[in-house]
């Protein structure tokens, strides 16, 4: 039988008076690709960070059954749930493959295991087009590039649910297939992944199942 | 040899301030604050050791660990119950007061106890090589200089190491590069903040103790060093400990020629105005209107 590998109960996010999440109640299976799609500003992103304990939220997270803790995201990093958040959120000024090797920071905090790990060397060879910009400062690289890197850097945490907020954003088509095909790789090396998109075309070309928000409100399809 | 004589000095002088202006960036890199006690905390070095040394009579090792250790657990408790509260806290503190007042307020309070538990003369830790002024070919250089030097080089080079060499270095320059970034890596941008806030305070404590065999020091003097140190750090926008090293080394050397050729009176007035010159040339080139709008 397929393990629950994230449960999430009566889910509700606030930023003061504005609820973001009303009681967002949903699943995700070991191994699924689950999108949570809807139009922009209605809390799809807010789902997830609330969920990676980015934000406080209130309700229920579990993580392969274990009840997550309210906005701790070491925690959540510790226990196989890496956020890949949306407008990346990279160290510009770090080079690209001290960005990645960050990733492992949630494992590890010797800079020779972390650089020898299956993580660090697996990210870093699902982008060979990245081989030749790792010593360039994260800041300097186009869009694509640094979409990548946020990946990679998810990936060195060696996830077993990889969360990845609106990978395309501000991408060309050509590079957003790029991104795409290596989500559907990372998934078929085993990865749960939950994507968040305001396309669900595009989402459900990789997504076996959708979670739907709707002015805070998330239902299932 | 004057000129190559106050040059020397000047470095002395300009590598403290290096080292504050260090742990000003630093910290303003992982904190967001300006830590305007840095000063202070080399003046409770200077007068603490002096303090147990002298007056209480403890052997010269005990009273620099006593001192050191002191500085630290305030240092930590200050951050565990202040600074926490209004940068972590459900209440938390925005903006300029974040950024100026907590430490603008310890530093008076620092200030008003060492009053208390020193007085108001001028003192200085023991000196700790003995003996006269170094001298080659007519450049003379005090012991303590010498000390001081070598601990601004290896503090310099530890610190570099560490950001260079280890996944906790890198881990603290993304918390200054981006801290939403270091969360979701897992990294604890908190534990940052007390650790360099700790760690600082007791490198500006032995810094306080090296030095002040040079020039002794009062009750007032850490205002003074957190004002320099502030400045250099300033000059890299705050963020650029490289740049904040380069600074202070500077304004140390331009200190002690104007003291030198200009006036010994008016030296520090006329380094402020070529100081505000500089901003006001080359604030961007400085650093300074990135400091300001973040």
């Amino acid at each position: 039988m397929t393990r629950v590998a994230l449960a999430v109960k009566g889910l509700s996010v606030s930023y003061g008076n504005v609820v973001a999440v009303h009681d967002a109640t949903f699943t995700v299976a070991e191994g699924e690709a689950c999108a949570i799609t809807g139009p922009n500003g209605n809390g799809k992103s807010s789902i997830l960070m609330g969920v990676t304990g980015m934000v406080r939220r209130r309700g229920g997270v579990e993580v392969f059954g274990a009840p997550a803790p309210n906005a701790d995201v070491r925690w959540i990093a510790r226990h196989g749930l890496t956020l890949v958040p949306e407008r990346r959120q990279l160290y510009p000024g770090l080079s690209a493959a001290d960005n990645i090797l960050l990733g492992c920071y949630c494992w590890t905090k010797s800079i020779a295991k972390a650089r020898r790990s299956d993580p660090f060397s697996r990210a870093v060879e699902l982008f060979p087009e990245l081989k030749p910009h790792l010593k360039q400062a994260a800041g300097t690289l186009s869009g694509g590039q640094q979409q990548m890197v946020a990946i990679a850097r998810g990936l060195a945490s060696d996830p077993k649910i990889l969360a990845v907020d609106e990978p395309c954003l501000g991408l060309a088509e050509a590079i957003a297939r790029r991104v795409y095909d290596v989500l559907a790789r990372i998934h078929e090396l085993g990865t749960t992944l939950i994507v968040v998109e305001e396309a669900p075309k595009r989402a459900l070309t990789l997504c076996d199942r959708r979670v739907e928000v709707r002015n805070g409100v998330a239902g299932g399809r | 040899m004057k000129f190559g004589n106050l040059v020397i000095a000047g470095i002395v002088t300009g590598s403290i301030y290096a080292v504050f202006a260090v742990c000003v960036s630093v910290w303003y890199r992982v904190s967001n604050i300006l830590n305007l006690a840095v000063g202070d905390f080399a003046m409770v070095g200077a007068l603490g050791v002096d303090n147990l040394y002298r007056v209480r009579g403890l052997p010269l090792p005990a009273a620099i660990i006593t001192t050191l250790a002191v500085v630290a657990v305030f240092a930590y408790a200050y951050d565990i119950v202040v600074l926490r509260i209004a940068q972590d806290g459900p209440r938390r503190a925005e903006g300029i007061v974040v950024t100026f007042f907590f430490t603008f307020a310890l530093s008076f309070f620092i200030d008003g106890v060492a009053k208390m538990l020193f007085g108001t003369d001028v003192h200085a830790a023991p000196a700790l090589w003995n003996g006269q002024a170094l001298s080659v070919a007519n450049l003379h250089i005090e012991r303590a200089g010498i000390l001081v030097l070598g601990c601004a080089v290896i503090i310099g080079g530890m610190f570099w190491l560490y950001i260079r060499y280890t996944l906790g270095g890198k881990a603290l320059e993304a918390c200054g590069e981006n801290p939403i970034g270091a969360r979701i890596a897992g990294i604890d941008t908190r534990r940052y903040r007390r650790l360099i806030f700790v760690g600082t305070a007791v490198i500006a404590a032995l810094f306080g103790i090296v030095e002040s065999p040079i020039t002794g020091y009062t009750y007032l003097s850490g205002a003074t060093i957190s004002l320099t140190g502030f400045l250099a750090a300033a000059y890299g926008g705050f963020r650029k400990p490289g740049r904040a090293l380069l600074a202070g080394l500077f304004i140390g050397i331009l200190e002690a020629l104007l003291g030198g050729y200009v006036s010994a009176e008016y030296g520090d007035t006329v380094m402020y105005a070529i100081l505000a010159a500089l901003v006001l040339a080359w604030p961007r080139g400085l650093g300074f209107e990135s400091a300001v709008s973040g």
